[in-house]
């Protein structure tokens, strides 16, 4: 025992038992806790994406009833977000990576932390019921615009209720990462010496603990209205629908970015790893992650360029959601900058984060074009959003999620994964992507509108194409999950360092130990993406 | 076995982190309620004579009782913070104590003035209240939605005070170590400061 | 794409060229890139990497650039769209109506069609009047859109610059049947649209077109098959259980039954539909005259 040699436990074999999970206040634990629920809820989702899309192969009804139809898209949309996006990222690779790299045993608040946990579950468990209850899930868009919303004898109340739990846990998990990063950092590791992760989850917590709060009160709102019957988003009874729209965005635009930037994190670790160099602009990508995190919050309203906002509004919306590209933009180049001249591993994470890049560019530059208002009043509300936000929202977040769970794998797991089945299935989920949502973009363009249940014929072959992308897909899905399943059991052992990365993470065992590090960790004086070659 | 001690341990006491967190929490309650004053400022713009109207309704008197009590009660729990530091555990406890008396009253008065609004029909969904117009409807439900949130921010602000008596009373709380009481304390506050707006928006804006 | 159908289609399809041309130029120099360092820059080929300082200069460019790019962008986004907001002082105006599911146009001269028929080259102004929940009124050919929002005066404008006829869809989810709320607008000539206009005639029965221009066929069909309410076909007269205020009892439909059907739709709730669909009353959009007229009508449907 006195020797240092002597591996201490992992984290797993600390404790065993149903008990020492559901309870646990360990952040590695909390993450993964967080991860198989969210990934359970991802599920959800995605069956029913798959079953929209099965519904939308021909015109006229192909499998459900149109109410059907839209129950499903809003409760896709509702999980989509609410359960999978929003915590995603920082749930589960945040409550695991965020104390280790920083070079602590845990976050700031470990009880706390847990709690975020029970609430999510039970949002999860509130959003699923309206599935059983009553008239079944809510059938309003995940936007529950008034007055429909109000009107509807769907489960709206008990969605929307769910979603305002959600946001209570996303409160409390931005409040203890703020204060984790701030009291907690290891005394050598000074803002400039923090990896990108933590930095990238930093300015999001912001966001969560600024933002939500608005959603909170106004979906509060919603239901007080449902319940009592009155208008204040009504107008026949002298409320403003228009109103809501705006307290609505006002926290669903920098949501958004509550989802995109800590994948940013993700691939900035991710690149410097494989090109086993620096990162190139380190600064600017921090300051950038602030100044998404802080003009997200002005340009909601374009979302509403065609509700009857007034003329000069629509404009300064505009001129700020262009103004609001530019700091993803300098992220893409410093990027692409920091593999030139590089020495390049190509692994599975390396791949994931190329497709990232090129999905989220097709994203954003489609971003841009619906940031425009002439063209937005054509394209609102038609198949060029649902493109738009997939491409980010599923090609970014979703492939640095598929990455981050390749390149941590070893260090969360234990084992390796088997590289030439992981490369596969990445074919497929790549290409089954694009197939099934560049040719929205392509309908959009035309003029086929959003959640409509029944379409004119014209657009029967690029949706007939885009349903076979997303089986191509979900064989790609299929696989990968195999593979990570199957590696736990027979992958070969990982050894502390597989990539030769250089953030604190791999300075400790995989697993770690319950308190992170045996010995002391070691703070990089030359910053943290530093390779002695 | 782990042979170092980790300084910046998340298991360490830190009262600053506490208290950073207490205040970003405060922070998010002070949204959620700036929210609902928007709401408020916008309705009350495009209805400003019908909120003129309805608000001769509400009970200024009761209203100031009120206000005094709440900001009474903000003045005793500041007071028990003093008390704890200087050792005095018995004189923090009792004020802590008329914290939660003058909580009850609060809610006790605010308890008199519904009902006489309830007796008035003017609750949403009652008779008198269907034939109000819009704009008066609008600040009924506000009136309702917000100081019954407030109200709701007073039980969970008397709550917190209860698990700080707990605490001092198995000396977790003490003269060294309180910052449990302090974090109570500014929730406390909070809950006064929201009523210090939401009073003068409903009662006296004339 | 590039048609001429409406005056706005240019501005449109220009700021979209535009900004297309910036991005595929963007995505295709990136990613080819992007693929060309890592062939170029493989382990197996380049074991060592290089040295390569930050480079002040090179984030200024790539910040400045862009910045200056997507001005470009907004300006042309911005240029195309003010006209679209820049009301001609004399058009024709008509009311376009929405309400679940479906659109009604009311001309100035009281005439009211399920179709927008506009003359060629004429300044048309649409003042847009929802009845229930949002909606929003869309010609992907003339490339406008607004959203028809109760109690809210939205509206929009256009000419119409080629012969033809064109898709109306609805671009705000609306309920059930928000993918069939279509409708179409004609451009015509001048000629053919005075002669349109001014025929007012009409074979149908009074009650009928009572019906169609509350739109009240949308949601009742006339041939015995449900959409969202009761089919009409032989409702009149046979024995229905609803339901009022929660206890179920059995009625006749008559006369009585149909007026408080229209008047006060929530009274008394068909057993198996959804109360709350139908607008709280119809007092101020029909007359009991009209009523009258409808229960007519239905007496023939059988
Ligand atoms: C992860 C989520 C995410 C992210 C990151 C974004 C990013 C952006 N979004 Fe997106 N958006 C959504 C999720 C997201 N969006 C969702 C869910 C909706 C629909 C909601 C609903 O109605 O249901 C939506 C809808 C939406 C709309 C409303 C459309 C409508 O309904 O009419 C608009 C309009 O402006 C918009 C714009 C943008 C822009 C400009 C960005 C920018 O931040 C993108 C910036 C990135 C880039 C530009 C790429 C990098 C570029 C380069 C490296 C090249 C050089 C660049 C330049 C020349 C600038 N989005
Ligand atoms: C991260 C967010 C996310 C993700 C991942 C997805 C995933 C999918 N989405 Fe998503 N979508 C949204 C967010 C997302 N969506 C949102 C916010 C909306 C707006 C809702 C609204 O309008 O209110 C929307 C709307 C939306 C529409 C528009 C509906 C309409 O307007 O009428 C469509 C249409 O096709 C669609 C399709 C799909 C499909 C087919 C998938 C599929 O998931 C595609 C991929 C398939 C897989 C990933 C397969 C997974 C694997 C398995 C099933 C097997 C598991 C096996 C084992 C465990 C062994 N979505
Ligand atoms: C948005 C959909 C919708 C529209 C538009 C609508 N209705 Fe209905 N209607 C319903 C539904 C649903 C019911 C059944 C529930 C109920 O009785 O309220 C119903 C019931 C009725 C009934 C009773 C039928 C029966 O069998 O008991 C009559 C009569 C009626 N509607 C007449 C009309 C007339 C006339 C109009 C137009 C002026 C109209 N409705 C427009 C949805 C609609
Ligand atoms: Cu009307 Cu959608
Ligand atoms: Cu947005």
């Amino acid at each position: 025992m006195s020797t240092a040699a002597i591996q201490s436990k992992s984290f797993y074999e600390e404790k065993k038992g149903l008990k020492s999970w559901i309870f646990s206040t360990d952040h590695k634990r909390i993450g993964l806790l967080y991860f198989y629920s969210l990934g359970s809820f991802f599920l959800v989702g995605v069956i029913l994406g798959l079953l929209m899309r099965l519904e939308l192969i021909s015109p006229g009804e192909t499998i459900m009833k149109a109410k059907t139809y839209n129950q499903v898209f809003t409760l896709h949309g509702v999980i989509m977000i609410f359960l999978f996006l929003i915590p995603s990222v920082p749930a589960v690779f945040g409550n695991i990576f965020l104390p280790i790299m920083i070079g602590t045993d845990d976050v700031a608040f470990p009880k706390i932390n847990l709690l975020s946990w029970w609430l999510y579950v039970l949002g999860g468990l509130f959003a699923l019921s309206t599935l059983v209850v009553g008239d079944g899930p809510a059938d309003t868009g995940w936007t529950f615009y008034a007055p429909y919303s109000v009107k509807t004898g769907t489960n709206v109340s008990l969605a929307v209720f769910a979603a305002f739990i959600l946001g209570f846990s996303s409160i409390l998990t931005g409040l203890n990462f703020i204060v984790t990063i701030h009291r907690l950092r290891h005394p050598k590791m000074g803002w400039f010496k923090m990896p990108l992760f933590p930095w990238a989850l930093y300015a999001t917590a912001w966001i969560q603990v600024l933002a939500t709060p608005i959603i909170g009160i106004t979906l509060l709102m919603i239901i007080a209205e449902r319940v009592f019957g009155l208008g204040l988003f009504d107008p026949s009874l002298g409320g403003d629908p228009i109103l809501y729209q705006h307290l609505f965005w006002i926290y669903s635009h920098p949501a958004v970015y509550i989802m995109v930037l800590p994948a940013m994190g993700l691939i900035s670790e991710m690149i410097p790893t494989f090109a086993k160099r620096p990162i190139f602009g380190y600064k600017a990508i921090a300051y950038s992650s602030m100044a998404i995190a802080f003009i997200g919050y002005f340009v909601w309203g374009h979302h509403m360029f065609t509700s009857g906002m007034s003329g000069p509004a629509r404009v300064i919306f505009s001129i700020l959601t262009f103004l609001v590209a530019v700091p993803s933009a300098i992220k893409t180049f410093n990027w692409v900058a920091t593999l030139y001249k590089g020495s390049i591993l190509i692994k599975t994470p390396l791949l994931f984060s190329m497709a990232f890049i090129f999905q989220f560019l097709i994203g954003g530059l489609t971003g841009l074009v619906i940031g425009a208002l002439a063209t937005d009043v054509h394209l609102h509300d038609t198949y060029f959003v649902v493109g738009h936000f997939h491409y980010v929202m599923f090609g970014g977040t979703g492939f640095a999620m598929f990455g981050a769970m390749h390149y941590w794998y070893g260090k969360i797991w234990g084992k390796m994964y088997n590289e030439k089945m992981a490369q596969i299935s990445f074919g497929f989920i790549f290409v089954g992507f694009n197939f099934l949502y560049f040719p929205m973009l392509i309908l959009g363009l035309m003029g086929m509108p959003r959640r409509y249940y029944d379409y004119l014929p014209e657009f029967t072959t690029l949706n007939v194409i885009s349903t076979v992308g997303s089986w191509v897909m979900v064989l790609g899905i299929i696989m990968m999950l195999t593979n990570l399943i199957r590696s736990k059991k027979r992958g070969e052992k990982a050894p502390k360092d597989p990539w030769g990365g250089t953030t604190l993470e791999w300075q400790t065992s995989s697993p770690p130990s319950l308190h992170n590090f045996d010995t002391e960790p070691i703070v990089p004086e030359e910053g943290p993406y530093f390779h002695k070659v | 076995m782990a042979n170092f001690v980790m300084v910046n341990s998340g298991h360490n006491r830190d009262d600053e982190a506490d208290k950073l967190g207490m205040w970003l929490f405060l922070f998010t309650e002070l949204l959620l309620f700036g929210g609902l004053f928007l709401v408020y400022t916008i309705y009350r713009y495009l209805n400003a004579d019908a909120f003129l109207h309805a608000s001769y309704e509400l009970n200024v008197i009761m209203g100031t009782v009120n206000t005094i009590v709440l900001l009474t009660s903000s003045l005793t729990v500041a007071m028990s913070i003093t008390a704890i530091q200087k050792g005095d555990t018995k004189m923090a406890l009792t004020l802590i104590w008329s914290t939660i008396a003058f909580a009850g009253v609060f809610l006790v008065i605010k308890y008199f003035e519904w009902t006489a609004k309830f007796e008035h029909g003017l609750f949403p969904g009652m008779e008198h209240y269907n034939m109000l117009e819009p704009g008066e409807k609008l600040f009924f439900f506000l009136y309702f939605f917000m100081t019954g949130f407030h109200g709701l921010h007073v039980i969970i602000g008397g709550i917190i005070l209860l698990f700080v008596i707990a605490a001092i009373r198995k000396g977790e709380t003490n003269q060294g170590k309180f910052i449990f009481l302090e974090n109570g304390a500014l929730y406390w506050h909070l809950v006064d400061l929201i009523w210090i707006f939401l009073f003068p928006l409903f009662y006296l804006i004339h | 794409m590039f048609t001429n159908a409406s005056n706005f289609v240019d501005g449109v399809d220009l700021s979209f060229a535009i900004i297309l041309g910036a991005s595929v130029f963007f995505l295709v120099a990136i990613t080819a890139i992007m693929i060309w360092f890592v062939i170029k820059y493989n382990r197996k080929k380049h074991p060592k990497p290089g040295i390569v300082k930050e480079n002040h200069k090179l984030e200024i460019i790539w910040t400045v650039i862009p910045t200056i790019l997507v001005l470009v962008m907004f300006y042309y986004g911005w240029m195309g769209y003010k006209p679209m907001r820049e009301f001609p002082k004399d058009s024709i105006h008509i009311k376009a109506i929405a309400q679940m599911w479906s659109w009604n146009f009311e001309y100035e001269n009281g005439k009211v069609s399920d179709t927008l028929v506009v003359p060629i080259d004429k300044a048309v102004t649409l003042d847009l009047i929802s009845r229930d929940v949002l909606h929003s009124l869309y010609i992907p050919a003339f490339r406008i859109k607004e959203d028809v929002i109760p109690g809210i005066d939205n509206k929009m404008w256009f000419i119409g610059q080629e012969l033809g006829d064109y898709n109306i869809l609805c671009a705000e989810y609306c309920g059930d049947r928000h993918s069939y709320m279509m409708s179409k607008v004609y451009v015509v000539q001048e000629t053919e649209y005075s002669t349109w206009l001014n025929d007012k005639s009409s074979n149908d029965h009074p009650g009928l077109q009572v019906l169609k221009k509350n739109a009240c066929t949308s949601c009742h069909s006339l041939d015995g098959s449900k959409i969202i309410g009761p089919s009409f076909k032989g409702v009149w007269g046979i024995t229905e259980t609803v339901i009022t205020e929660g206890v179920e009892r059995q009625i006749t439909v008559d006369k009585e039954y149909i007026r408080s059907s229209i008047y006060d739709p929530n009274a008394d709730v068909t057993k198996g539909y959804n109360p709350g669909l139908m607008i709280t009353t119809y007092k101020d959009l029909i007359t009991e005259d009209e009523v009258k007229d409808i229960i007519e009508y239905l007496k023939t449907l059988k």
